[in-house]
Formats: C-alpha cells, structure tokens, sequence
C-alpha cells in the first residue's frame, strides 16, 4: 500500500499525548452537547477511556494552547464528561480473523493495550497476570479513592469482549515459560510485567517491625482492606506520586497524622504539582530537601527517622545523584514509616528462558522494533522504559501491537512521529479572550479523609460544556482556497486575532494560528475560505434540506448553545457553531426558497468565548433586513436573539415574541 | 484602484424590466476588491432581485457569473457561453468592465449594477476614499506626493483658499485641508521651498479637454492599432509640468 510520508500535524494536546487522542475532536463534541460522539472520539484512540478519565496524567494539559492565554483546558476532566455522559459502545470486534496467536504477560495498561489492539488486527490473544486480579498497577496500587475498582474492570471488560481471555493467577518463570507458551501454539510472545517491586534506601534500621514499602502497604489497603492501628503517626519517605498515593491512603487507613519526607526542594518534587496541592490540602505536612540517615529503634518500637539536610540532588551533568550535608541532621518522629522511594522490576525469571538481561539486571530491548533478544518475544510498558505514566505505557503497548503485526506478516514496521502544530504568535495571544478554568469538584478535603470515596467528583454535563468551549480549536478553523483568492484584504482586516497576514504580495491564512471564530469566512467576498471544522462548510445544503417541505420559518442556533436546547424541538432548525459562520448569503438563500422570517439565537456576549463574534452576526442581520426591505419584503425579517442558558427551554416562545410587535406584511 | 458602490436594486429591476432571463456578471478585479463585484455579491445581488421579482409577481430566471476581470475581451471570451444564454446582464463591474461587454457582444444589453465612483484607496476597513482623479499630468512631485487636484474642493495648485480652518476644509469639518496636508509634509521633507514656484496655468488637454483618451505603446507594435481615441503625447503644457 502506498503510503504518504507526510508527517501529520497535529494540535498540540494530541501531540503530547503518547497516544495522540484526539482531544479537539471531543472537547467539540462536548461544546455542542454531543456527549456520544465525544465518547466515540475517545475510543477511537483509547482503550482504557475510564482509567485514562479518571488518573491520567494529563501530559496533554501540560502543552495545551490556552495555557498561553490563561490557563490550558482541564482535559482529563472533559475526557470524564465523555465517559460519563456519552452512551457509545466500544468499537466491534472485527469480522476477519487471523490464524496465529498472541500470549501477553501482565496486565497492566500496556499489556491491555496491546491485547486489544492485536484483537483489533484479528490475532487471537491470551494474557497472563500472575495477580488475581487484572488491571496491573491500576488495580493493585492506584488508591480506590481516586479510581474506583468497579470502573476498571468495565474498561477491562470491553477488551475481554473483544475475545481476549485473560488468565489470572498464571505467573511467567512459576505456571508456565516461554518455552511452554511458544509449544502451545503461541507465534508471539509480550513481555508487559511492569514494575512490581518498592525499591529501599537502604539505611540502617529499614528492616525494623513497623518499617513498610509503599507498594505492599498500597495493594493491601487496596485490595485487603488494611487499616493502620489507631493513633499512629505516619512518615513516608519519598517525593513522588506514589509517596502522595501512600501519605493520602495512609491518612484514609486511620493514621493520627502524616508527615512526608523527599530529597528534593519543592519545585523539584517528582510528584504532579496537583497531587502535592491535594496532599496539603488533606493537612499532610511535606519535609522537603532532607534525606533518610538511620532508623532509630527505642524501647523495641520504631520512633524516629534520622534525616540529613541535601546539599543538592541532581549533580552538574543533571543526573540524580544526591549529595548532603552530612552534619546537619533532624529527627522526624513517628510510629510507621513506609517507604515509597521508586519501583522496579521483577526479571530474575527470564534469563533461564533464553531472555537477556543486561549488567544493571534491565532487559536487553530494541525500542524501534520492540524485541527482546529471542526472536518472537517482545516487550513494552515500564519494563522497558522505567516508571512513567499509565498513558505512556499504554503507547509503548500500542507500539508493541503494530511491531507484532509487523512480525507476524513478516513486514517492516516503521514508526513515524506526528508532528505539533507551532506555539501561538503573541499577536494572536492577545486577541484571545480570557476565560476562567473552570475548577474540578472534589470532596471537601475534611470530609473525603475520612473515606475511601473518589474524591476528585468530575464536572457536571453543564459545566463539562463551559469548560469545553473554552477550546481553541487549534488547527480546526479557517483556509486559503490561493486559487479564489483576490487579495482584497478583508480576511486580513476583520479577524479579531491578526491570523491572516499579507506575505510576499499574497494572503496568508496561518492555519496554526487560526481561532476558528469564523468572521472571515462569511465576510470574504468570493468564498475563498475554507472552513476545516465541521459543520460550516455544509451550511447551504442544510438550509435547502431544512426547507423542504415549503417552511415559513427558518431558526439557525449556535450548536455550542445545543445542549441548553435539550427538550426543544429543534428539527429542522440549523445548528452552526458561533453564529458568526452564518453569511448573509445563507440567509438571503433562505427566503428564496420561500422562508417568511428566520431567526439567529445564541448566546449573551458574556458565554461567547470568541471575540466580537456575536456583534458581526448582527451586523449580517442587520445587511441581510435591509437587503429584504430594498427588495419590498417588509422590515425586520431576520431576528437575532440572544439567550441566557436558563432560556433556551423557551426558544419557541422567544421567537414568537420577537416576530410579535410589527409582524412584517406577507411578501 | 477603481471604487465603486451598488446601485439601488429598484433601479436595476427598473432597468431589466423588459428581459426574462438576466446574468449578474461580477468582475474579481477592482470591484471584487472593493467588495461590490465578487462571487458572493453576485450571489447577494441575484438573490435580492430574485426575491423582488417573485414579490411581483414576474417569472424572470437569474444567473450568476464572475470573470477575474471583465474589462478584458479575453475573460469576457470564458463567458461567453454565460453571457450568450441570457438576454440581459446586470454588470457588478466598474464602467469599464460593463462597456467592454457592450463592446465585446454587440447584440447584447448591459446594465449597470454598480456605480464607479472614484480612484481611490481602502484605508480601513468599510472605508473607500478618493486619491486620484487620472489627470494625466501628475503633478504630485510638487507638492509633496499628496494631490490638490483630487482632494482640494477646489482643485487649487498654489496654495490653500481662505476656508482652510485648523487644518480643515471649508466644504466639511470631516474633511482635512489637503493643502494643510502638503504644507506640514513638504516641511517635514525640506521641500517646503518648491512651492515658492508659481505654477502657471494647465494645460487640461491630458485631462477631458481632447475627447476620449487613448495611448499607444509603440514599442510592444508594427502595425498601427485601430484607433477608438484621441491618442495623448507627452505635451509640454504652458504650466511647465510634463
Ligand atoms: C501507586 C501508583 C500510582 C500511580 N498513579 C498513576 C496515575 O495516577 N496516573 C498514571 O498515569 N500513572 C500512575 N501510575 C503509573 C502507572 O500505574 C504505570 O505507569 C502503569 O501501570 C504501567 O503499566 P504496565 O502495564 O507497564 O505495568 P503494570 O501496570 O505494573 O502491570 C504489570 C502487570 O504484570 C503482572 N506481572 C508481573 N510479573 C508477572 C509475571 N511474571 N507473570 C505474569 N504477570 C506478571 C503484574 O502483576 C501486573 O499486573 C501509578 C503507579 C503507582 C505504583
Ligand atoms: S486549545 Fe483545544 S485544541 Fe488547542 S491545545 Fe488546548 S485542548 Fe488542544
Ligand atoms: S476564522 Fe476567525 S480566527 Fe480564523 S482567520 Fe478567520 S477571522 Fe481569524
């Protein structure tokens, strides 16, 4: 098959995220209310939308566009709304099958990935998870408080009903080797065992009743239902994700109080900023820049930790390397200590199989093909990349999938790397209107301490919808058609954000820079710009289908207001998102085939996120009046209504009112 | 370029009374430019005339068209099959354009739909204003590159009346005193001397005073063009200017 070599552009959000989900796609879906379409967006790219919804780690948020302006768009919160609110079942299975048969070990993020993509190609497939339950890291570690277990396991069971079997209790080096798998009939073979083991510090003492290691004590509370004894004071030791996991499931586990103890400086801590917000919130105290010296063992119970003030963690070539002041120490009581200082793996099973490990006990991989040193056997996830992110290792099993399929139709794959749209020009910046963030309800902090709830309550559909239309669009909007263009200028002079420019005596329309308000496409005078976004391009053929069936009235509403208009009848009316995409020639077309009156309804300026657009839609009835009054129609035959969201259940009686006081004579 | 605005449409529908099948024809030059002439006002114009005459009641067909520049025989030629299935044309086009298609198709009725106002720029967004009334004879060297002729009430060439006020001209307080104009910019170039030079009387035959214009480039020729104007050589006019 002959393929483009073209690397694709992609918005920045997509780019950044390993999986490159199409976030645009479903913030837009989510901004006109189509919560099952935004849903069937996220599928398209993700297996585990519910894990992903509800923990990802957002890299995506990180390069967002608006971040530039006022702060990025909250799109994990938005990918929730998807899967909370839309009703779009999982892709199907495919009708083809193939012969041959995939067996993937573990099943964490990266090893359901793979599985489900490899049953998407047709390979019929077998996981094997040495835990009782699937779900890998997610369902072992990630505290039920901010990922409910019941939500896993629907992700799980829509891979499961693509045909994957997964056997739980079957552990790679002790049921079955690689050997016996490849005897079974398996033509490929994944390694996806992620990192099982909590690595120590090392320091005197770390072996004393009362010393725990985060992932036990995290699986335990988790999976056991494992409470602290009462009245005990906590101390984490490490600065993490996971050692916020520990303090915040720990405070939930009964603990009198959690101190938490990391090498690095604040603005160095490895965890996400928000993470550490929600620890402090919860009143878990965070000793920064001081190192673990000693345990220190009184009366036979555990009492105090012995910490080392840190001279620096990373040294000149910025590798993690830590160095303290080795006179200044403190002490830092407390009952329990557990230690959440990083994970590693659990290999030791794979040399006597034939697979290499290298000095530092790693496995011996090649991340352009995604094989191990047998042939036939790969690997992906954070055995092969170290600790990351859940989405992270979901891609490298996506990569995994395809270099299999590769394998298996004896094919060369090569992966190639989408491309991110260029940042936004400070001229472009500029013109963008500032629009708030809307925050993410959670449980109060006093409250949700006491309870294993998830705590993060996700937004509702109402303000899914505000927070979706803060979106920029990127990429999505307004294009050159060079061929029809005369050069007047006019797109150059009417958009609010300076995206068009004049460039060596022609137009152009920087797509990257685009807002998609869609003001220079109803304004060019000879239609030479195309609209990418759907929904703007086919506004004629709407019109005409609209008006078959010898209509009086025609109503065009912004589809971003279409979720207000749940419960009105709005069939036959025309949905376009922002007014400011309606031409007057849309409008004239309308009477032509035989429209009395028509109507715009929108929103109040206030709810417009783009700038100046609602006044240029006035300005097109306003034409479009005196162009029908010019032509002995009668005046005010266009209405333009702006709504408050509370209104909209009332369009039918707003249009009447507004037709009411001089209804125009019948042309 | 060449500005123009829309005729008022009952004076076009007065004008194609008699016709039944009528082409609005656009020009994408200089009326496209000046938004009266491209694609989306021809849809705009055939439409309102459509709606005008289904309210009366008539059974004329309207088609559309556009041609990059219809004074040109050769884009006129692309539309020939467009304008010949018509009995009429309302012409979006600037006086030029319109007449090269009474030229062009002898058998053929030409209306105007546009109004040819004037020379000019866009110096902003919806505003279209007057800079050159094609004289001729530029003169614009002596007096600092800013032209009395097209933007003095009076086409004075030595200096201001005595209705200039604080910069503005008498005819209207929107109006800047062109010759205010060129004095402040003379001055600011060092030139403000030139003007010492009286200048005598013009020669308006570069103007209107021959008749219709023409000029020929003879170097792009061998044989002599048939001639439709008075051909213009560079005169040396009584007031000095060439
Ligand atoms: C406490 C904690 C919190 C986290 N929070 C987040 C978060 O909020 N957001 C985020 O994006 N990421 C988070 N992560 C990281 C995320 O969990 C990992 O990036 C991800 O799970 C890695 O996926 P994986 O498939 O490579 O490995 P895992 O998820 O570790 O899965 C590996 C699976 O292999 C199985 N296995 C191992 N050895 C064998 C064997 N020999 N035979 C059979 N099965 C075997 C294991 O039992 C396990 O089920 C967190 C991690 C932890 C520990
Ligand atoms: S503004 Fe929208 S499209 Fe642009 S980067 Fe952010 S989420 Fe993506
Ligand atoms: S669609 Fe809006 S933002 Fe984009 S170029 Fe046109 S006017 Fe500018």
């Amino acid at each position: 098959m002959q393929q483009s070599t073209a690397p694709v552009v992609q918005p920045p959000c997509q780019n950044e995220c390993p999986i490159h989900q199409d976030a645009r796609g479903y913030l837009a879906a989510i901004a006109r209310g189509e919560f099952d379409r935004a849903l069937e967006v996220v599928r398209e790219t993700n297996p585990l939308p519910i894990i992903c919804a509800t923990i990802c780690s957002h890299p995506c948020e990180n390069k967002c566009r608006r971040g530039k302006v006022d702060l990025p768009l909250s799109i994990r919160a938005l990918k929730r709304v998807a899967v909370e609110q839309g009703k779009s079942p999982p892709p199907a299975k495919p009708k083809a099958q193939r012969s041959q048969k995939v067996a993937v070990i573990g099943s964490g993020p990266a090893g359901l990935t793979a599985a489900h993509d490899l049953a998407h190609l047709g390979y019929s497939v077998t996981i094997l998870e040495r835990d009782a339950a699937p779900g890998g890291a997610m369902t072992n570690f990630v505290p039920i408080y901010r990922l409910p277990r019941e939500w896993i396991k629907r992700d799980i069971d829509a891979i499961t009903a693509l045909g994957v079997t997964i056997k739980t209790n079957h552990e790679l080096g002790k049921n079955v080797t690689i050997a016996d798998l490849k005897k079974q009939g398996f033509n490929a073979i994944l390694l996806a065992m992620g990192l099982p083991v909590s690595r120590t510090p090392g320091v005197p003492g770390e072996n004393s009743e009362g010393v725990m290691l985060a992932l036990p004590f995290l699986r335990s509370v988790n999976q056991e239902g494992y409470r602290l004894p009462p009245d005990k004071m906590v101390i984490v030791v490490g600065g993490g994700n996971v050692a916020i996991d520990v303090a915040r499931s720990a405070l939930r586990a009964g603990a009198a109080g959690v101190r938490m103890v990391c090498l690095e400086a604040p603005h160095e801590m490895p965890a996400s900023p928000w993470e550490v917000e929600e620890a402090k919130e919860e009143g878990i105290d965070i000793n920064c820049s001081w190192g673990p010296k000693q345990i220190i063992v009184r009366n036979g119970k555990l009492g105090v930790l012995e910490c080392k003030k840190v001279k620096s963690v990373f040294d000149a070539q910025g590798r993690f390397n830590p160095s303290f002041y080795e006179e200044q120490c403190t002490l830092i009581e407390g009952d329990i200590i557990i230690m959440a200082i990083g994970q590693g793996s659990d290999l030791k099973m794979l040399p006597d199989m034939g697979v290499n490990l290298n000095e530092r006990k790693q496995l011996v991989f090649d991340a352009k093909t995604m094989t191990t040193s047998q042939e036939g056997v790969f690997a992906c996830g954070e055995v092969t990349t170290g600790p990351g992110s859940a989405v992270r290792a979901m891609s490298t099993g996506r990569r995994a999938a395809l270099a299999i399929d590769g394998y298996l139709k004896g094919e060369k794959v090569v992966f190639t790397e989408p491309l991110p749209l260029g940042e936004l020009a400070p001229e472009v910046v500029n013109g963008v209107k500032r629009i708030e963030r809307n925050v993410v309800p959670a449980q109060d902090p006093a409250l949700r301490v006491k309870n294993f709830n998830i705590a993060d309550l996700g937004y509702d559909a109402v303000l899914g919808l505000k927070e979706a239309r803060r979106c920029l669009n990127c990429g999505n909007g307004a294009h050159l058609i060079e061929e029809k263009c005369i050069a007047c200028l006019t797109c150059v002079r009417v958009c609010p954000y300076n995206v068009p420019v004049t460039r060596n005596g022609k137009v152009d329309i920087r797509v990257d820079q685009c807002q998609a308000c869609g003001i220079c496409v109803a304004e060019c005078p000879v239609n030479a710009i195309g609209f990418r976004m759907p929904g703007v391009e086919d506004i004629p053929q709407r019109i005409e289908t609209a008006m078959k069936g010898s209509k009086q009235e025609l109503g065009f509403y912004c589809s971003y207001d279409s979720y207000y208009l749940r419960g009105v009848n709005t069939q036959g009316m025309i949905g376009i998102p922002c007014l400011a995409k309606i031409d007057t020639k849309h409008l004239l077309k309308a009477f032509e085939l035989g429209a009395e009156r028509a109507f715009l309804a929108g929103c109040m300026d206030a709810d417009c996120p783009f700038t100046g657009n609602l006044e240029w839609a006035q300005r097109r009835v306003d034409t479009v009046n005196s162009l029908l009054k010019d032509a002995g129609l009668g005046e005010g035959r266009v209405k333009m209504l702006k709504v408050e969201p509370d209104q909209f259940k009332n369009l039918t009686q707003l249009v009447a009112a507004a037709f009411q006081p001089k209804e125009a004579p019948k042309g | 370029m060449i500005k123009a605005t829309h005729k008022r449409l009952e004076r076009i529908n007065e004008m194609i009374a008699p016709h039944s099948e009528v082409l609005v024809l656009g020009c994408e030059t200089c009326t496209g430019i000046c938004l009266v002439g491209g694609e989306k006002e021809v849809a705009r114009m055939a439409a309102n005339l459509r709606l005008l005459n289904r309210k009366n009641g008539g059974k004329k067909t309207f088609t559309e068209g556009v041609v990059r520049r219809q004074c040109e025989m050769e884009f006129l030629d692309g539309a020939a099959s467009l304008i010949n299935d018509a009995d009429a044309v309302v012409s979006l086009a600037c006086g030029v354009g319109m007449q090269a298609i009474a030229e062009h198709f002898p058998n053929m009725p030409v209306y105007p739909g546009n109004n040819t106002a004037f020379l000019g720029l866009s110096p902003e967004l919806g505003l279209f204003s007057e800079r050159c009334v094609a004289c001729g004879d530029c003169l614009i060297d002596r007096t600092g590159g800013l032209c009395p002729i097209a933007r003095c009430a009076k086409h004075l060439f030595n200096g201001p009346c005595g209705g200039s006020v604080a910069g503005k001209c008498e005819v209207s307080p929107d109006v800047p005193c062109i010759w205010q104009m060129i004095v402040d910019r003379m001055m600011r170039l060092g030139q403000l001397s030139k003007l010492e030079d009286i200048k005598g009387i013009r020669n308006w035959k570069t103007n209107d005073a021959v008749g219709p214009r023409a000029y020929i480039r003879e170097d792009l020729r061998s044989t002599p063009p048939k001639l439709d104007s008075v051909v213009m050589k560079p005169v040396a006019p009584k007031g000095g200017a060439a």
